[in-house]
């Protein structure tokens, strides 16, 4: 561990966990480059560094990637990755109020905290905690699928046959490539680049970013309306931390367990975070209109995910998400493999990436306080120019995703759709959540049940998915029972008025 | 100076141009950046196999290499990026066995002709795995349980009618029993529903588990080498069970079809210096790959032979007409 401390605190540590750090923000800001492509692009420099410093830098790139995403979700209504689509409901819309400076350092020290409590997970509770997501069958991920989804109807704002229409059109699109289970192409009309379904990264792009752009070009060539107040120091207030640390605790929580899940990671803690502490709040109705709290919930999730999905990695040896996978690359270069072998065959470089992720949160702190006024030049900008630019990155993104022009314009038409879209009075968030959910809940009911032989039972039998099974009809019907005893009380105080 | 002369200047520069460029290509291939193209995303096997051969390539044959990653289409847009370059050798595509299933399938509108296959260089068998307290001790347990019960086990494995199901089906075929499948999307994930109870059983290589393969948690009940593999030697093959199963997964790389011979001789002088370094011997070793080295026609051959019988296996498997 003292050997550990040496190679993080030496000067090449702190120089791979600052430069990982910034490279990371970068990559997660800009839209189609996320922590998976940035960790594979890093991974040829880092071929000839000792392999401690290779993954402290790569580490500290996974996690400030998960940041930075945020940072033109709030900014551009443009989220840089998946995870960070929740962010965009309140942390655009706290931009169009001026208040881009608060979005971004609610941002920043929600992440850093999430971060800091999933890395504190993998750093204690790695065993018990891997041992958990091997209960987790596909009877039970499709359950915790459904549970996501019954957010759909509370993600709807304004109507909520609107939001179920945009949900079932979320769901629908992600039936499109190979059929998971059967191997049968699904509506892909011999399209060979629809094989493995539409990207979701186009969708998201096309659906925040490039209609907001088609918004923004509207309005003319005015100057931004929104006044930008001066971007301070990141600390927030006392009073803030007061107001939000509950759900920054709880989007930690539920971002470091939802991460350890193989297959589930940010791009879904980051909704259920949002939509958990939107139940729980007083204020629901501020929610979706520049809450704080419907910012710090996705970013503290997203972060948290980092050290959850690291820990089957560390534990079992088999990565938890598309990042760790690439991580996994990263250490087979360098002659080791991940796994519980790794802590007596390489304990320093254990050492290095359990306490490195714990400095790779102070890292992001200071790397991200000291871009916060680079970006506030941004708001700077006349409308024309950033609508022009959101398009730019959202074409770049979308051709970097696979060197195709086909994503640009699925991209494209998305962005189309999204704007007609916004015209009727539809949220985004719905189609967006369903089809991040749509590919679990179909492949993990379809596998259950080839599992089960047919049988239904397994979905009541296996505990874990019983549970979550109650807490999604709970979640279906408490709104219902409140809206029951709301009208049973006005009744009540009618009568006794008259 | 008068357009005269310019144009004769030009005309010189241009030939002497010329001249060098097919002196160089007489003298040795490649006289500029190759590229690599893997046809799955960064951070898999195969682009691991891709990055380091690349590195390899640089280092030992003198090339100067640049791997690009152009998954989707189960293959297809890679192999489309390959075939829209010239027949020349620059784009070499980095491909698995895969090639075979997504044809047979359809899901590749290619023929195998299209490509000059150059060499396979790494195989990874199949096994069949279960848990440390299962009560099956060989192959033949599994067999006799699966023949008194066709759904007694709960059997899968990575993938919908690719190798591991293939290999399943063979082994179905040879032993006369009946089994159901279970796919999953990843082949981590396989490891962790044999260990979490949600499969009894599981055909997966052998390295997707390792970690818990080499603990013990996971056993091999038979793996489908010809002869036991260096890498588990107390794991006994199924032909030594009596069950004539063998087969592997291939990572390889060929070229456009049509690219010159002597350009396809250079690459594979390249290659025998990659597979005769030190290096690459770790490589594989930590991989826990076997290093093969199927070249030219036996590859094709191996690739048309792979590609009939899997044709049969989907149409019986209900996956093709």
């Amino acid at each position: 561990m003292i050997d550990a401390f040496g190679v993080i605190f030496s000067l090449a540590g702190i120089g791979c966990l600052l430069a990982g750090t910034a490279i990371g923000v970068v990559v997660g800001a800009l839209p189609g480059l996320g922590p998976s492509i940035g960790i594979s692009l890093l991974i040829p420099f880092t071929y000839n560094m000792p392999p401690e410093l290779s993954m402290l830098m790569l580490v500290a790139l996974y996690m400030a990637a998960e940041y930075g995403g945020s940072v033109s979700a709030i900014l551009l209504s443009t989220p840089g990755t998946a995870a960070a689509a929740a962010t965009t409901l309140d942390g655009y819309a706290m931009t169009q109020k001026g208040k881009a400076a608060e979005a971004l350092a609610i941002s920043l020290s929600a992440s850093c905290v999430g971060g800091l409590v999933g890395a504190l997970a993998l750093l204690v509770l790695a065993k018990p905690l891997a041992s958990l997501a091997l209960q987790f069958g596909p009877a039970a991920y499709f359950s915790v699928g459904l549970f996501g989804l019954t957010s759909v109807a509370s993600l709807s704002t304004g109507s909520l046959v609107k939001g179920l229409l945009a949900g079932a059109m979320g769901l629908a699109i992600t039936t499109i490539g190979i059929d998971p289970i059967s191997g049968t192409p699904r509506f892909t009309f011999g399209v060979t680049e629809l094989y493995e379904g539409i990207p979701f990264l186009t969708t998201l792009i096309g659906l925040f970013a490039v209609s907001e752009a088609f918004v923004l070009a509207e309005g003319g060539q005015g100057e931004r309306r929104t006044a930008m107040s001066e971007v301070r120091f990141a600390l927030l207030s006392w009073r803030q931390w007061r107001e939000l640390w509950t759900t920054i605790a709880s989007g930690s929580v539920i971002g470091t367990l939802l991460g350890i899940l193989p297959g589930v990671g940010g791009s879904i803690a980051c909704w259920v975070s949002y939509d958990f502490s939107r139940r729980r709040g007083r204020n629901a109705l501020t929610f979706g209109k520049g809450d704080p709290a419907g910012v710090a919930a996705p970013e503290s999730a997203n972060n948290a995910t980092v050290g959850g999905a690291l820990i089957p990695l560390m534990a079992l040896g088999v990565p938890g998400s598309p990042t760790t996978a690439v991580l996994v690359g990263a250490l087979v270069l360098h002659g080791l493999r991940p796994g519980p072998e790794l802590f007596s065959s390489a304990p320093v470089l254990v050492n290095t990436v359990l306490w490195g992720l714990l400095m790779t949160v102070v890292a992001l702190f200071l790397v991200g306080s000291a871009l916060l006024p680079v970006w506030s030049r941004v708001l700077k900008l006349p409308n024309s120019v950033i609508a022009v630019g959101i398009v730019i990155l959202a074409m770049l993104g979308a051709f970097a995703l696979r060197n195709l022009m086909f994503d640009v314009y699925t991209t494209l038409a998305f962005g189309v759709l999204g704007y007609v879209l916004k015209k009727f009075g539809f949220s985004m968030a719905p189609i967006v959540l369903a089809m991040v959910l749509g590919y679990l809940v179909e492949t993990n009911y379809r596998t259950a049940l080839v599992t089960s032989h047919g049988s239904y039972a397994i979905f009541v039998t296996s505990p874990l998915s019983l549970l979550f099974l109650v807490l999604s009809a709970a979640s279906l019907l408490f709104p219902l029972f409140r809206a029951a005893a709301e009208q049973r009380r006005s009744k009540l105080s009618q009568v006794n008025q008259s | 100076m008068s357009s005269h002369w310019r144009k004769a200047l030009a005309a010189a520069a241009l030939s002497m141009a010329l001249g060098m460029a097919s002196a160089a290509r007489a003298e040795e291939f490649p006289a500029h950046r190759v590229t690599l193209v893997v046809w799955s995303g960064a951070g898999g096997a195969l682009d691991t196999y891709g990055r380091e051969l690349a590195k390899l390539l640089d280092e030992k044959a003198g090339w100067q290499t640049k791997v690009e990653n152009r998954p989707g289409g189960s293959g297809a847009i890679g192999m489309a990026y390959v075939f829209s370059q010239p027949a020349d050798g620059y784009h070499i595509l980095v491909h698995t066995s895969t090639l075979t299933f997504a044809i047979a399938r359809g899901l590749i509108p290619y023929k195998l002709n299209q490509l000059r296959f150059v060499r396979a260089m790494q195989g990874e068998p199949s096994s069949l795995a279960v848990r440390k307290d299962s009560k099956l001790k060989s192959a033949k347990d599994f067999v006799e349980t699966m023949k008194k019960n066709p759904q007694a086990l709960r059997v899968g494995g990575y993938g919908t009618g690719g190798f591991h199901q293939y290999m399943l089906y063979q082994f179905m075929d040879l032993a006369g029993f009946k089994s159901g499948w279970i796919p999953y999307d990843a082949s981590g994930k396989v490891a962790l529903a044999l260990m979490g109870n949600h499969l009894d059983a599981a055909m997966m290589t052998p390295s997707s588990g390792l970690s818990q393969v080499e603990s013990g948690d996971i056993r091999l009940l038979g793996v489908s080498t010809e002869k036991r593999s260096d890498y588990f030697p107390k794991v006994p093959t199924f032909k030594e069970q009596s069950y004539d199963l063998d087969g592997f997964v291939w990572r390889g790389v060929s070229v456009k079809a049509g690219t010159p011979d002597d350009v396809v001789a250079a690459i594979q002088r390249a290659l025998d210096k990659v597979q005769a370094s030190d290096e690459w011997k770790a490589f594989m070793k930590r991989q826990k790959q076997e290093d093969i080295s199927i070249k030219d026609a036996a590859f094709e051959g191996l690739a048309e032979k792979q590609l009939t019988k899997q044709r049969k296996f989907l149409k019986e498997a209900g996956y093709s007409k």
